[in-house]
């Protein structure tokens, strides 16, 4: 299916000359997104929000066939066992490849499997599975093993200094950093076509997150630093899937609280939660040790409304709705260093500070400004918002509760934007796979470079039907979010006005608008250095 | 947080972003590949194409992978940027191995243009990671390009060393200062507290 549209819309596309790129969003499916848009926020503005909104969930537990086999590998130690073992081996190969193997990104493991499939595939994966990666998660895995030296159970307690995090830490302002850092080093220092560099960054992760749980309690770089798993912790709460209590009646009336102090076998909650108090997925990294310390087996996988959680439940602090716009303007700004002209503008940049070489300077200028651009855009409009509000409620409370509705936004492109990547460049990955160290492999030839660019492992028009299907989504999920949590800040049992949302109405618009021209413009592509 | 001391962060920020740096004309370059296209009598290379000061400046190195005691060969294009005019004064090139404690740079040779390019041919007798240097001066400034090249196929154990390095460095440190606390006695109550707690 294709849409063709009467309406040029060329005047807002980037030059790409000479250079090998992914074709954008066409204009018909752009003007669909367009009219979609326009009708929610008549919606959002018109119509009021609805009191008493249900709250539908299902424990897979209680399914007829499949609840007793989710009981069942809920409390088994060596299925999640066998997995990590084996995520932990392909991660060890990974490194090996990185360190040992060609350097040419495109045939390397490393590079291949670690930023094409995984880091791609990941943000998909959440949706459908929730934080189940950090259960598998082979920094985690590996320094377990090291530190507490058992494979899967309960490690003594002093292997580990057991130190309390220092205050000033216990937040994810140590996430956000690093992922801006990281963000960095992928975009501007280019990890990403490096496999060196990629094994390099793959075992400083492993050495971050060994020194994390050798000195402080329980899994403090999960909870606090990891910038990888604090993503999956926010984008999880949109998914349809968590870790919940089958019958909340039951942790209700628990004293003994096994799933936070653990059994003699099962090591406590990595991240300090409570399963009868779980409200939010932000923390559970999915390791399953509630499930299997729960002595009323009280633990498994629950069904919910997509984005349910966030509506109704989610509480932000202010360090949290920090980390959500940095994501946002993280996910956007991504986009933007694969535009055909970022190189220009990098250039021009450098030429007017007089910024040499890798142009590090001038990438870490861009970088700072379209990371402040959205946030401080955003701050602004909270703002305006609080003085809409009679009782003007506190600045952080409003700033907090309206982030959660940039959430989705940052989930969407994020997605949109890796799914080009993942259906497109890994073609070739069966070949990597069987000479992961690309022993005397060439660069890609002509043909090879061809086949990524003209043909993905989908249609191109499903590619832009699900970028164009994703966006609408967050667009709407995002205006739900506002709806709901805006009443928040409101006086008890006052419903927002038309005239209160629509700051923040704006702030979603105008971002939503902004990724879909990312998503118009044609894309680079990553690991292809040829010549064309 | 007041919306005062928020924004007063915001400017912070903002001010902190004009802190540019020196006219530094020193650069590493980051290499890509290059196969010069099907249609291409140009042989691949391994480039690195960057803007440094004045100049545009492509170093490219011939065959891309270089094996030991084969001839391999180094060209330089530098042109200005605001004219596109070509650098007319001589280029040296040099070679160091790319490691912390190298030793000093062996002079390869220094070479006037030649057709819009500087070249400079090269054996390495051992694989290893080097980095090939060509220096220049253009207005009273010095210009120095580096490209890391890879000859043959070095083994790469030290990341390997370091990271296995620190882990067992901080397991054997977390080890001892549990041992201390074992014999200290405001230690001791809190080892077995732990203790009673697992």
């Amino acid at each position: 299916m294709s849409f063709s549209s009467p309406m040029n819309w060329d005047w807002l596309l980037l030059p790409a000359e000479g250079m090998m790129v992914h074709p954008g969003m066409p204009a018909g499916w752009v003007e669909m997104v367009l009219a979609a848009m326009l009708l929610m926020v008549a919606w959002a503005i018109w119509i009021p929000v609805r009191a008493g909104h249900p709250h539908n969930s299902l424990s897979l537990a209680h399914l007829p066939v499949i609840g007793p086999v989710v009981r069942k590998i809920l409390i088994m130690p060596w299925l999640l066992l066998v997995l990590r073992i084996v995520v932990a081996a392909i991660f060890m190969l990974t490194i090996y490849a990185g360190l040992f193997g060609t350097p040419l990104p495109e045939r390397n493991l490393a590079t291949m499997l670690t930023w094409t499939i995984w880091w791609s595939g990941l943000v998909g994966a959440i949706f459908f599975v929730g934080s189940a990666w950090c259960a598998i998660c082979p920094w985690n895995s590996l320094s377990t093993w090291l530190v507490r030296r058992r494979l899967w159970r309960r490690g003594s307690e002093t292997a580990s200094l057991g130190l309390r995090v220092p205050k000033v830490l216990r937040s994810v302002w140590p996430a956000l950093l690093m992922f801006v850092g990281l963000s960095w080093l992928e975009l501007g220092f280019g990890v990403t076509v490096s496999p060196y560099a990629t094994a390099l960054l793959a075992l400083l992760m492993v050495v971050l997150a060994t020194v994390s749980l050798a000195v402080f309690e329980r899994k403090a770089f999960c909870r606090y630093f990891c910038p990888v798993g604090r993503t999956i912790g926010f984008y999880s709460e949109l998914s349809p899937v968590a870790l919940r209590p089958i019958d909340p009646d039951v942790c209700a009336s628990c004293t003994t609280l096994e799933c936070y102090h653990g059994t003699a076998d099962v090591e406590p909650c990595p991240t300090h939660l409570v399963m009868g108090r779980i409200k939010q997925n932000t923390y559970c990294i999915s390791c399953d040790a509630c499930s299997r310390s729960c002595p009323h087996q009280n633990v498994a996988w629950r069904l919910r409304n997509v984005g349910e959680e966030i509506i109704q439940a989610v509480h932000t602090r202010w360090d949290e709705a920090w980390f959500i716009l940095g994501l946002l303007a993280l996910t956007s700004f991504h986009g933007m260093t694969m535009l055909p002209a970022w190189e220009r503008w990098m250039s021009v940049l450098a030429w007017t500070i007089g910024d040499s070489g890798q142009l590090l300077w001038s990438f870490s200028i861009s970088m700072s400004v379209s990371l402040l651009i959205p946030v401080a855009l955003f701050a602004l409009l909270a703002l305006l918002t609080q003085q809409m509000i009679a009782t003007k409620p506190e600045y952080s409370r409003v700033f907090s509760a309206l982030a959660l509705s940039a959430l989705p936004l940052a989930f969407v492109y994020h997605l949109s934007h890796n799914l080009g990547h993942l259906v497109r460049e890994s073609r070739g990955m069966g070949q990597v796979i069987l000479n992961p160290l690309g022993t005397n492999t060439q660069p890609l030839d002509g043909a090879e470079i061809n086949a990524r660019h003209m043909l993905p492992l989908i249609q191109q028009n499903a590619i832009f039907a699900l970028q164009a299907g994703l966006l609408l989504f967050g667009f709407w999920m995002a205006v739900r979010i506002l709806r709901h949590r805006i009443t928040r800040v409101l006086p008890q049992g006052q419903a927002a006005t038309g005239r209160q949302i629509m700051p923040a109405l704006t702030f979603i618009v105008a971002i939503t608008l902004y990724n879909l021209w990312l998503l118009m413009q044609p894309m680079t592509m990553r690991m292809c250095f040829t010549t064309p | 947080m007041n919306t005062v001391s928020f924004f007063r962060i915001l400017v912070s920020l903002a001010c902190m972003l004009p802190a540019l740096p020196a006219h530094a004309h020193h650069i590493l370059g980051k290499p890509a590949y290059n196969s010069g296209g099907e249609n291409s009598g140009t042989p691949p290379s391994m480039q690195v194409e960057t803007q440094i000061g004045d100049y545009l400046v492509n170093m490219m190195v011939f065959p891309a992978f270089p094996k030991p005691g084969v001839q391999g060969r180094l060209h330089l294009y530098a042109a200005r940027l605001d004219n596109g005019q070509s650098y007319q004064g001589k280029v040296t090139f040099k070679v160091r191995d790319d490691a912390w404690f190298a030793s000093e740079a062996e002079v390869l040779g220094t070479h006037e243009i030649d057709d819009k390019v500087y070249r400079q041919g090269f054996v390495f007798s051992k694989a290893g990671n080097y980095i090939a240097t060509a220096e220049f001066q253009a207005e009273g400034q010095p210009y120095i390009v580096d490209l890391p090249l890879q000859v043959g196929e070095p083994t790469s154990l030290m990341p390997i060393g370091v990271a296995v390095g620190a882990i067992i460095f901080v397991l054997v440190g977390v080890r001892v200062a549990q041992r201390r606390r074992r014999t200290h006695p405001k230690g001791k109550r809190q080892h077995e507290a732990a203790r009673g707690e697992a």
